[in-house]
């Protein structure tokens, strides 16, 4: 049985226009990311991965070519609609956690359902906590944001990327805040969720944490260099024990 | 209809939040719904005391007055003085009003065994005290036959009595109006002051013909001739009549204007009715600039608001909020703020009118009115004020959002 394409693009390119300057943040990508993938993306900082994150993500449309998300063009949609895709088919995590303030783990996790408009989630709270659970927070539910270290505000983050069950889990340096052994309990949260089946795009600067996923894009200057499966996945025990290894001299 | 409870929810937890900023917030709405309230219960609180004293001034009264024209600040009488004449000929012939009394009214220093006073005397007919509608306390009135044989009585009021016969009965005792011996046979019941800080009972009541013949001169002019109509109904009725028998007397041509002037207590109402109306217009509307700046409180805040919480908006956009959401969520969050000010603002609004009260004595009725402007506007000030501020959240990039520092 042929996996299902979460997310297929076609001559992708993102151009920016500032007076006359234009900046080629992409060029003519062509990807296909089926079900059940875990991609990892790579390259040097201003390559384009967060303005390729953000077209994969509908907050930026591509200046031309074709995007199909879930079987859907997502060219041809409009404001609204694209709102309704990120909030049905896709979870956000982000660097910086982007959790609300002063305000609990589980309405946090809840958020994504307040925009559902298509009346599916009627018990936010069972499922908020659920997803709560997934990351290994039950114990955390009522504490507010700033009583979490940054590892957990990650996980409550996770928690509400899962908590609309969407096709597709986008994360833009997801550990880039974090210390190391956060970071790997966060890579290894991320391979669990990918062996329940979760289809997973993340960015990382971080070869150790890249090697967490199953494949690899590594793009330059806008354009896809590489690409390629991970031979030798890393897994937790592995990371952990390089972790207290000397730097070698 | 659900998703905007819960968008509601999250406006007003966002609120909850905040609660200094937002109590800082409302706080111009605060003041500004409580000094609409205030003000505008203060001019009806005026209306009423005017109405109510004009209501005092007597039964379906008119009042027959010389023509009198405002030339550089002085009231000169143009027509010819409303005199004995006038007042036989209205006695004789009028059918619509039942009760007619001059008027001469003379300033003039009243003294008694215990002090003295000086007081507004007023020469009258017996028919004053109906038309007036005053009633006596102790003794009685004098006569329409004391009036005809001008006799040296008096009766008085309770602030006079106070002053010259302190804590004692003064029927039957002598004062002097300006040299002049009277005897007190009546105390007028106790009116209270009016409003206008004229002290109703600050009176003496006379015959009018004592009065013109002992204090007056012998003038036979009258201030005014008061006339009470049969009935309401009967006011204008008596009022045409009085028209045509004083132009009667008067010999006015038919082509003529009249040479004196008839005020009724319609017209006396209708009039102070239009100043006081204007009043509670003019003090609303000063009240309301505390509004409008209160709005544009809220306005401030709110941007500032927006602008603090930009990454909260780029994140809400990127979990799927449309911009329609946003805009809800930040126009709710205006509107609340201002509701619950304009709420607050009420309740201090009704506390002042109470606090007046107990103050001074000056009966402020909270007008019902009044609570629906506070409430009104203060709705119009969230919606109108929050406009701006939750477009502009509505209308981030969510990416840019997202990024900012
Ligand atoms: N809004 C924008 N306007 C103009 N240029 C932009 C804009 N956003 C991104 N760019 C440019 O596009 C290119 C790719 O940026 P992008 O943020 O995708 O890089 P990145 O690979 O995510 O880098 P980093 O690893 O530092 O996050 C950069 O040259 C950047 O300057
Ligand atoms: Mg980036």
């Amino acid at each position: 049985m042929p996996a299902k394409k979460v997310i297929e693009t076609k001559n992708l390119s993102r151009v920016f226009k500032n007076g006359e300057i234009e900046v080629h943040a992409l060029t003519d990508i062509n990807m296909i990311i089926e079900q059940g993938e875990f991609v990892a993306i790579m390259g040097a900082s201003g390559s384009g991965k967060s303005t390729l994150l953000h077209i994969i993500g509908c907050l930026d449309r591509a200046t031309s070519g074709e995007y199909e998300l879930d079987g859907v063009l997502v060219n041809s949609l409009n404001k609204n609609q694209l709102a309704d895709v990120r909030n049905q088919k896709i979870g956000f995590i982000f660097q910086s956690y982007n959790l609300l303030s002063r305000t609990t783990a589980l309405e946090n996790v809840e958020l994504p359902l307040i925009y559902d408009r298509t009346g599916q989630f009627t018990n936010a709270e069972e499922l908020a906590k659920k997803a709560l659970e997934q990351v290994g927070l039950a114990n955390r539910i009522y504490h507010k944001t700033n009583e979490l270290s940054g590892g957990q505000q990650q996980r409550v983050a996770i928690a509400r990327a899962l908590v609309n069950n969407p096709a597709l889990i986008l994360a833009d340096e997801p550990t880039g805040n974090l210390d190391s052994k956060a970071s790997i309990e966060i890579a290894d949260l991320f391979v669990q969720l990918n062996n329940k089946g979760k289809t997973i795009v993340m960015i990382t600067h971080e070869p150790e944490i890249a090697q967490f996923a199953k494949r690899m894009i590594y793009l330059r200057d806008g354009q896809i260099i590489s690409d390629q499966l991970i031979e030798n996945r890393s897994n937790k025990e592995f990371a952990l024990k390089e972790l207290e290894k000397p730097s070698t001299p | 209809m659900k998703r905007f409870f819960k968008i509601f929810k999250v406006a007003f937890r966002s609120i909850n939040k905040n609660r200094t900023r937002s109590l800082l917030t409302m706080l111009g709405i605060i003041i500004g719904v409580g000094a609409v309230i205030m003000t505008i219960s203060a001019g009806e609180g005026a209306t009423l005391q005017v109405q109510n004293q004009i209501s005092g001034l007597g039964t379906n009264l008119l009042m027959i007055q010389t023509k009198t024209e405002h030339k550089a600040g002085i009231n000169v009488r143009m027509g010819r003085p409303i005199d004995k004449k006038d007042l036989d000929i209205l006695q004789k012939n009028a059918v619509w009003m039942p009760k007619i009394s001059p008027l001469v009214a003379i300033g003039a220093q009243a003294i008694g065994p215990n002090g003295y006073k000086s007081t507004t005397v007023y020469g009258v007919s017996f028919d004053y005290f109906f038309i007036t509608s005053r009633a006596i306390e102790l003794g009685e009135f004098f006569t329409e036959d004391d009036v005809k044989t001008a006799k040296k009585y008096c009766v008085i009021g309770a602030t006079i009595r106070e002053e010259l016969f302190p804590g004692q009965d003064p029927i039957g005792r002598q004062i002097r109006i300006d040299k002049v011996p009277f005897t007190v046979v009546g105390l007028l019941t106790k009116e209270g002051s009016g409003g206008m800080g004229q002290d109703m009972d600050d009176i003496i009541v006379a015959p009018y013909t004592t009065i013109q013949n002992r204090l007056y001169g012998h003038q036979r002019g009258y201030n005014l001739i008061m006339a009470s109509a049969l009935s309401e109904d009967h006011i204008a009725d008596a009022e045409i009549e009085a028209i045509e028998l004083l132009r009667e007397s008067h010999k006015i041509n038919p082509d003529d204007e009249d040479d004196f002037d008839i005020t009724t207590q319609i017209e006396l109402q209708e009039i102070t009715g239009n100043i006081t109306g204007i009043l509670t217009i003019l003090l609303g509307a000063v009240a309301s600039i505390s509004l409008i700046v209160g709005g544009i409180g809220i306005m401030n805040i709110m941007l500032v608001s927006v602008t603090e919480r930009t990454r909260e908006i780029g994140t809400r956009l990127a979990i799927g909020a449309r911009e329609s959401d946003i805009l809800s969520q930040f126009l709710i969050e205006a509107v609340v703020l201002s509701l619950v000010g304009g709420t607050i603002g009420v309740v201090f609004g009704f506390i002042g009118n109470q606090i007046i009260y107990k103050a001074t004595g000056f009966f402020i009725p909270t007008a019902g009115y009044s609570i629906l402007i506070g409430f009104g506007f203060s709705a119009l000030v969230g919606v109108a004020f929050g406009y701006f501020p939750a477009r502009k959240a509505a209308k981030l990039n969510p990416i840019d959002a997202l990024r900012y520092e």
